[in-house]
């Protein structure tokens, strides 16, 4: 019925040999839901006159929250639930994603992409990304749309409240919401197939690797291998791990999955290695250190490359947006008097 | 593995198990959805400041795919990865504005069909 793409892009079938769309959803009720998605986005979109808003926004919805509960109850057989958190979160951004793309006036279109970007935060806290929720709220949230709230702002005329005849028209009216709508499902109806097909082909990674990729980054942080062992109590008197410091005579090398640690005295020339019990739990690296791993020892050129692009973005929007003031010549000539003041001789 | 990580702390894994693939799917079809609304809204809407909102919302349809990924294969490349998304977003809303408010000026008008003679 339907061809699964995964198998030809990946070259790796399912581990049971079916399809994995179908492990997830009915191809054909996606595909309706998709149908449905389509036509509830576009009555949803501003037009003069009959507003169909509230039946479109509840259709598109509707259809969205169909695809996910269907979802949801062929992961629960597998037991592969995402956390009940992340319904709350995905539907609030993808509520106010649709009332951003819908509203007729910019400044609720941005503060619903506020919401959007918070909701989305909160799906990357889940995904144990809690640097990177953070920054996307300060980065996003607090600067990126501020300065688009000041844009429109500056640009818009104040509406007269209720008075939907004032509205400008390029913001009353889109522009063919059937086809573009259209065209945006079939692409979500394209994707979800390909992402689900694909799906099977994964395979779970190794978590040891993973392991050892945590234990070479604290190996980078002896100070705070220092201070847990040191709070554990497996250190002994005067002993000092972190190797740049004052007495820093011992190295510890660290076997997270074994749950054992190899402490070496450089001095005395002992080793010796604790038990999986003794295992100090706060010994771990937490999402900011490997974020910041990665960022700076895996990757330091692409930030170089970054600060670049961000220096000539604030040239450019510095030279873009400077206002040329013309003045004739006898202005510019009173503007001299003025200057010189004193010299005038009139 | 899943009892290995499990009785293990690890930042990776504070949810004890590595990810499902049917979960990871999960993440996936609220990325895709959300890049076709924002895909939708950059076609159908005629302000420019909205399509440009509409950018933002893709790029962040993207973050939430690189995040889920990230996860899945408990690589933090993807989280790192999401903060030059970041970066390229401000640049380009900076770059953006800027070209609006210069249209405006010359306007007074944030329509898109002011300037359909730049079609070329």
């Amino acid at each position: 019925m339907v061809e699964p793409a995964g198998r030809l892009i990946c070259g790796r079938s399912a581990p049971d040999g079916k399809p994995p769309l179908d492990a997830l959803i009915n191809p054909i009720v996606l595909y309706i839901a998709c149908a449905l998605g389509a036509v509830g986005v576009a009555l949803a979109l501003p037009t003069r006159g009959v507003s169909w808003r509230v039946p479109g926004g509840i259709l598109a919805a509707g259809a969205g929250g169909l695809v996910v509960l269907l979802m949801s109850l062929n992961a629960s057989k597998s037991d592969q639930l995402p956390n009940l958190y992340f319904y709350a979160f995905a539907a609030l951004a993808l509520g106010s994603a649709l009332r951003m793309i819908t509203h007729p006036r910019p400044v609720y279109s941005a503060l619903y992409f506020i919401l959007t970007i918070i909701a989305s935060s909160g799906v990357y806290v889940l995904l144990s990304a809690e640097f990177m929720a953070f920054a996307l709220i300060i980065i996003y949230a607090g600067a990126i749309l501020i300065t688009y709230l000041f844009v429109i702002m500056l640009a818009t005329q104040a509406p007269v409240e209720g008075d939907e005849e004032l509205q400008a028209d390029y913001d009353a009216q889109a522009r063919e919401p059937f086809i573009a709508s259209t065209i945006g499902f079939v692409l979500l109806a394209v994707l979800t197939t390909m992402i689900f097909n694909g799906l099977g082909a994964l395979s779970t990674p190794d978590a040891g690797d993973a392991l050892k990729h945590e234990a070479r980054v604290l190996q980078r942080l002896p100070l705070k291998v220092d201070t847990v062992l040191d709070d554990a109590g497996l250190l002994e008197d005067n002993e000092r791990v972190a190797r740049w410091s004052q007495g820093g005579d011992s190295f510890a090398s660290l076997d997270i999955a074994g749950r054992t640690l190899t402490i070496e005295n450089t001095k005395t020339g002992q080793t010796r290695q604790t038990n999986p019990e003794q295992w100090p739990e706060d010994l771990y690296a937490t999402n900011t250190e490997m974020v910041g791993y990665s960022l700076l020892e895996e990757h330091p050129g692409a930030i170089e490359i970054a600060g670049v692009i961000l220096l000539m973005a604030m040239l450019g929007a510095t030279v873009l947006s400077r206002r040329q003031v013309e003045l004739d010549e006898a202005a510019k000539a009173h503007e001299a008097r003025r200057l010189h003041g004193s010299e005038d001789p009139s | 593995m899943t009892d290995l990580l499990g009785s293990i702390t690890l930042a990776q894994a504070d949810f004890p198990q590595a990810m499902g693939t049917l979960t990871l799917g999960h993440y996936l079809f609220l990325s895709a959805a959300m890049f076709a609304l924002g895909l939708i809204g950059f076609v159908t809407r005629r302000n420019l400041i909205i399509m440009f909102l509409c950018t933002e919302l893709m790029f962040q349809a993207s973050g939430i795919a690189l995040i889920a990924f990230s996860r899945f294969h408990l690589n933090h490349t993807g989280q790192t990865f999401v903060i030059f998304v970041l970066t390229v977003a401000a640049a380009e809303a900076a770059m953006g504005l800027a070209l609006v408010i210069l249209l405006f000026r010359k306007r007074e008008s944030l329509s898109t069909e002011e300037w359909a003679e730049m079609s070329g």
